[in-house]
């Protein structure tokens, strides 16, 4: 006890500090609810435990709970070489943050009504945002007291993001917006010290919108000291709305990222999400859908590419809440050396939740002895008029499949190349906007050499 | 081209083949034949590297160079080809990406030109033309989703643009209709050359009526039982196998 005492209350005595400073300033609502979060926090501690923790018992996370971790003073960043991680396209909305700080050297403005490109569609497309949520707090837009933590929910870590939550990026799309340049909201980590960050996002999708934002979570050096990234994303598509969300994570090796996401899809309305796992020492992602209205669906795709000693550990919870609603899940892992990666999709079809369509798979391929995979359906079914199908598959590249391609002329190492390009072909092409698809083909390719 | 002698091969630990003798040369036809598990497959797949397959003894030469030391890239790139009687489905892996994958490898290891995708695409579309091929299925996933036919024949493309010297055809009729052997055969035919020979693995005379053979092996029980013409093909249609095993026990 004594040690999980110090583990949580380094982080108590960094919010303590955290509440005198600046953040003082914030509006009673938010100071109400950091407050609550970090009692919260104080209250559920980390989640170490190694018995009884079904939520975390592929994922130990006592070497991150041990180590103290420092809010970064954010006093200005080195020059940064954007170059790698430009979008190639001409039009972006970016917002780039660097060590949790906004970055307004290397953010685009969100372009002025005059000039942004959002089309319409029978609706006015003012009032599109895409903007730091500190500032939203500031100007006291109402959107964000509305939504924020709405969603976030329990646990140790969301509760964490909350006590701390500063600035972050707000996306706004109003009603029958189309947006037609990605936005693009990237996380950088400098790696220069032991640093914790708490990006935070909140994504409303209006009303027959369309958007595709990009998350992406860089460090500037592989070799980084050991930091924390513990990302929270809360998303709404009210009824109609079109989102696609790509999440390209290639932390250092030495990184711990935590990453929940969060949605709620309304009626006839859309979720995409797409989520390439690159990088990273230790890897959580939760992602947590839930279909609130009739017509809604979700498409989440995912990849993960372990080597070295990576640990990439993805969760994913699907609500069907009402009738009418489907859902289709494919997550595939790559795993050499001694990485280790875990998929647990659980799908939850409610009572009256009739007509639920839900399809899952999980494909590993094991390409050493020591790598080793966890892939845990969990299918929760109490309606009983569902289409609801799942698979999961562990192993190796087929030797068949290996000697049909030597026996066209080319050797092992081309074969294996040419088969690994396949197995993550069906994720990659899950991402339909032409540019992003060429940036995440491009770091996904380059990853597997 | 192909000196196969006193062959043995096993799988597993368990010994398939039992002694094979066979010498096909430039400009013919061989047809072996057996019943099932008599060890046709094994043959084919052992002449053209499958790992799977131990060769315990023997030896298999190839343009007077041994084969059993081989890679089967190796092989491919000297010019053997196995059309396979399962076509791997390759999901994610476009079937023009890896032919052309294929063809490059085996024209850089000759010092060959190697052929961009415009250029390529150009060729595949001319040789599926000549066997009768959708162009569009080069467009798709690696045989997924294929029918019988469509993946033997997709086999047949990939020799027509591999232009192999030895070409192996394990069970190249089974799945297929009247009109689709016919077609396939013709390829198979007009694919053909003096410089080329071609070893076909079937269990069907059928086959033989479209592919001429100029001799017919019998395969039974990892051994080459009887050789021989169109007759002998003709026998084996009427007679079935019992009468060679019992003339060979006897």
């Amino acid at each position: 006890m004594a040690q999980r005492d110090s583990q949580e209350s380094h982080y108590l005595s960094t919010f303590a500090a955290f509440e005198q400073n600046g953040a003082s300033a914030s509006p009673d609502w938010l100071q109400a609810l950091r407050k609550q979060a970090i009692a919260n926090f104080e209250r559920d501690g980390f989640p170490t435990a190694r018995r009884g923790n079904e939520l975390w018992k592929y994922t130990d996370v006592r070497s991150l709970a041990s180590h103290a971790f420092t809010l970064s003073k954010g006093n200005g960043h080195e020059a940064i070489d954007f170059a790698p991680y430009d979008l190639p396209c001409p039009r972006v909305h970016q917002l780039v943050f660097v060590d949790g700080h906004y970055a307004a050297d290397l953010s685009t403005e969100p372009p002025s009504q005059a000039e942004h490109q959002a089309e319409t569609i029978g609706h006015r497309s003012e009032g599109l945002i895409v903007g730091r949520l500190s500032e939203a707090i500031q100007e006291r837009l109402p959107l964000v007291e509305q939504y924020l933590s709405q969603q976030a929910g329990a646990g140790a870590f969301a509760a964490l993001n909350t006590a701390f939550v500063e600035d972050g990026a707000l996306v706004y799309i109003p009603d029958g917006v189309a947006v037609h340049e990605p936005i693009y909201l990237l996380f950088i980590t400098t790696g220069h010290a032991s640093v914790v960050t708490h990006p935070r996002v909140l994504i409303i999708a209006g009303a027959d919108s369309k958007a595709t934002v990009i998350q992406g979570y860089e460090s500037l050096t592989a070799d980084a000291e050991p930091y924390f990234t513990n990302a929270v994303t809360e998303i709404v598509t009210r009824p109609g709305a079109v989102l696609r969300h790509y999440k390209l994570q290639r932390e250092a090796r030495n990184a711990y990222h935590v990453a929940a996401t969060h949605a709620t899809v309304g009626r006839d309305s859309m979720f995409a999400s797409v989520s390439l796992d690159l990088g990273g020492g230790l890897v959580r992602n939760d992602i947590s859908t839930t279909l609130a209205e009739v017509g809604a669906s979700v498409k989440l795709d995912g990849l993960y590419l372990g080597d070295g000693k990576r640990h990439i550990d993805n969760h994913t919870f699907v609500d069907h809440a009402v009738p009418g609603t489907s859902s289709d899940e494919v997550y595939k892992g790559i795993l050499t050396d001694a990485s280790h990666g875990v998929f647990v999709g659980r799908v939850l079809v409610r009572h009256d939740a009739q007509h639920t369509v839900a399809h899952q798979v999980n494909k590993n391929l094991v390409l050493s002895d020591e790598a080793e995979v966890d892939s845990q359906p969990m299918l929760e079914i109490f309606a009983d008029d569902v289409q609801c199908t799942h698979g999961a598959a562990i192993g190796r590249l087929d030797p068949n499949a290996v000697f049909y391609l030597n026996s066209r002329g080319l050797d092992t190492r081309e074969a294996q190349e040419l088969l690994v390009h396949g197995f993550v072909s069906e994720i990659l092409s899950a991402i339909v906007d032409d540019a992003v698809r060429q940036y995440t083909d491009d770091a996904v390719l380059t990853k597997l050499g | 081209m192909l000196e196969i002698t006193d062959l043995h091969a096993e799988v597993a630990g368990v010994e398939i083949l039992k002694g094979i003798n066979l010498r096909v040369d430039a400009g013919e036809v061989h047809a072996i034949m057996g019943p099932n598990g008599s060890g046709k497959s094994t043959l084919a797949n052992v002449i053209a590297g499958n790992p799977s397959y131990r060769v315990t003894a023997g030896t298999m030469e190839f343009e007077g160079e041994d084969l059993a030391t081989m890679a089967p890239e190796e092989r491919a790139r000297r010019g053997v080809f196995l059309s396979f009687q399962h076509p791997v489905e390759i999901p994610g892996l476009r079937m023009d990406h890896f032919i052309r994958a294929g063809y490059n490898a085996v024209m850089k290891s000759r010092d060959e030109d190697q052929l961009d995708p415009l250029k390529f695409d150009r060729l595949i579309r001319a040789k599926a033309k000549v066997v009768e091929m959708d162009a569009t299925l080069t467009k798709r996933a690696v045989n997924e989703g294929f029918s019988g036919g469509e993946k033997k024949r997709n086999e047949i493309l990939q020799m027509a643009v591999l232009e192999p010297k030895l070409r192996i055809l394990d069970e190249i009729d089974s799945g297929l209709d009247v009109d689709a052997l016919r077609s396939v055969s013709a390829s198979v035919n007009e694919l053909m050359g003096p410089d080329k020979a071609t070893l076909l693995v079937t269990h069907y005379e059928r086959l033989l009526t479209y592919i001429v053979p100029n001799q017919i092996h019998i395969l039974m029980d990892g051994r080459i039982v009887a050789s021989g013409g169109k007759e002998l093909a003709r026998e084996i249609e009427a007679k079935g196998y019992d009468w060679l095993a019992e003339q060979q026990s006897a």
